[in-house]
């Protein structure tokens, strides 16, 4: 099979948030490059990142909006949430404050995103539990309180990094079998490539067939 | 990197921002706030107009604004100067930053970008040229045939 361009059935558009110096980039960095960025300056505005993954035979392409957690480009980076149809948003288990901040993020993402998108919390720097700050056990409770999937990670180790970004792809495309995402919405984040599996194929033989046709 | 190159900012984004601009600016009173997120506004339009004036605003910001920001502008100078396909200016903001902090690769990241463009678009140009070449080529090497036959 030829790796092409289109070789992906789905597009979903995730946007990353959090307060500054959580970890967001290199969460990003992690799961594009499957690498730990150890020296990472502030990111700037915003960063974007891509990758191809799974679910459920499906290939779907992520692109990741990764939000600069700075407070002056707070505002300008509203405009990255719409259309989102996955939201991950970060803290940072050793600080408290940025855990503290969340339910202004929560709010934000809620306002700017529609009903449908899938927000994921994720506690990172798991790899730091000896300066813990924030107990597992509130913070899921936190997340079971505003209907938010949940992990600790590590963009460190690499611990349940995958698994977050995988998580929200898979609860997304729950949605849009269930039908509670309707694909044809403006807003949705999702894009569907006529192309399913095989569909490069398919287009290709239909010409074929139909230039067959002609010429009889 | 291309998409944050090539996304455009939402209208009603630009309008609003312009907005609170123009409020502060005839109450003749900017505040930097102001004047970035307008300016980072205009650098995402899709009319060069717009991201012109938007780098106006950033090298008064990069004047006027304290150490700490200055990155910002200056990567949002090199943003907006490739947007509009001025690279080497593009370049030279990219180069400035990298003088201050060598390891970004946020900037890095641009700069293969901006070269890769510049690259790819040069050779279009070459192409250009050389095709006109062949044309003249073709009309020298036409002369040349009909004055043998005389």
């Amino acid at each position: 099979m030829s790796v092409g361009p289109y070789n992906y059935s789905y597009i979903f558009k995730y946007i990353i948030i959090g307060d500054m110096g959580v970890g967001k980039s290199c969460l990003l960095h992690q799961f594009t490059e499957k690498k730990f960025m150890s020296d990472c300056p502030h990111t700037i505005g915003v960063e974007f990142g891509t990758r191809i993954i799974e679910v459920s035979g499906q290939k779907i392409k992520l692109q990741i909006w990764d939000t600069a957690g700075q407070e002056r480009f707070r505002a300008v980076t509203r405009s990255y949430y719409r259309g989102a149809a996955g939201a991950l948003m970060v803290y940072d288990i050793t600080r408290r404050s940025t855990y503290n901040h969340l339910s202004s993020w929560l709010t934000d993402t809620r306002n700017l995103t529609n009903p449908s998108t899938v927000i994921f919390l994720i506690g990172n720097k798991c790899d730091l539990n000896a300066a813990r700050d924030v107990t597992y056990e509130e913070a899921k409770q936190f997340a079971d309180e505003n209907g938010l999937m949940f992990v600790e990670a590590s963009a460190k180790s690499g611990e349940n990094v995958e698994e977050a970004f995988l998580e929200t792809a898979k609860k997304i495309y729950q949605s849009i079998q269930d039908g509670r995402l309707d694909l044809n919405a403006a807003e949705s984040g999702v894009q569907h490539k006529p192309s399913q599996p095989g569909g490069r194929n398919t287009l290709v033989n239909d010409q074929t067939a139909s230039k067959d046709s002609c010429s009889c | 990197m291309d998409e944050v190159l090539d996304e455009v900012v939402p209208t009603e984004d630009l309008k609003k921002y312009e907005k609170v601009y123009h409020e502060q600016l005839s109450s003749g009173n900017i505040t930097q706030k102001a004047q970035f997120e307008y300016a980072w506004c205009l650098v995402r339009s899709k009319y060069s107009g717009d991201i012109r004036k938007g780098l106006i605003l950033l090298e008064e910001l990069f004047h006027t604004d304290k150490e700490e920001s200055k990155r910002d502008y200056l990567y949002y100078l090199a943003i907006g100067n490739a947007r509009i396909k001025e690279y080497n200016k593009a370049l030279q903001y990219v180069r400035g930053f990298l003088q201050i902090e060598p390891g970004n690769h946020q900037v890095h990241d641009l700069e293969v970008v901006i070269k890769r463009r510049m690259e790819k678009e040069g050779l279009v140009g070459v192409a250009l040229t050389g095709g006109i070449v062949l044309g003249i080529a073709g009309v020298v090497g036409l002369a040349l045939a009909l004055a043998k036959k005389k």
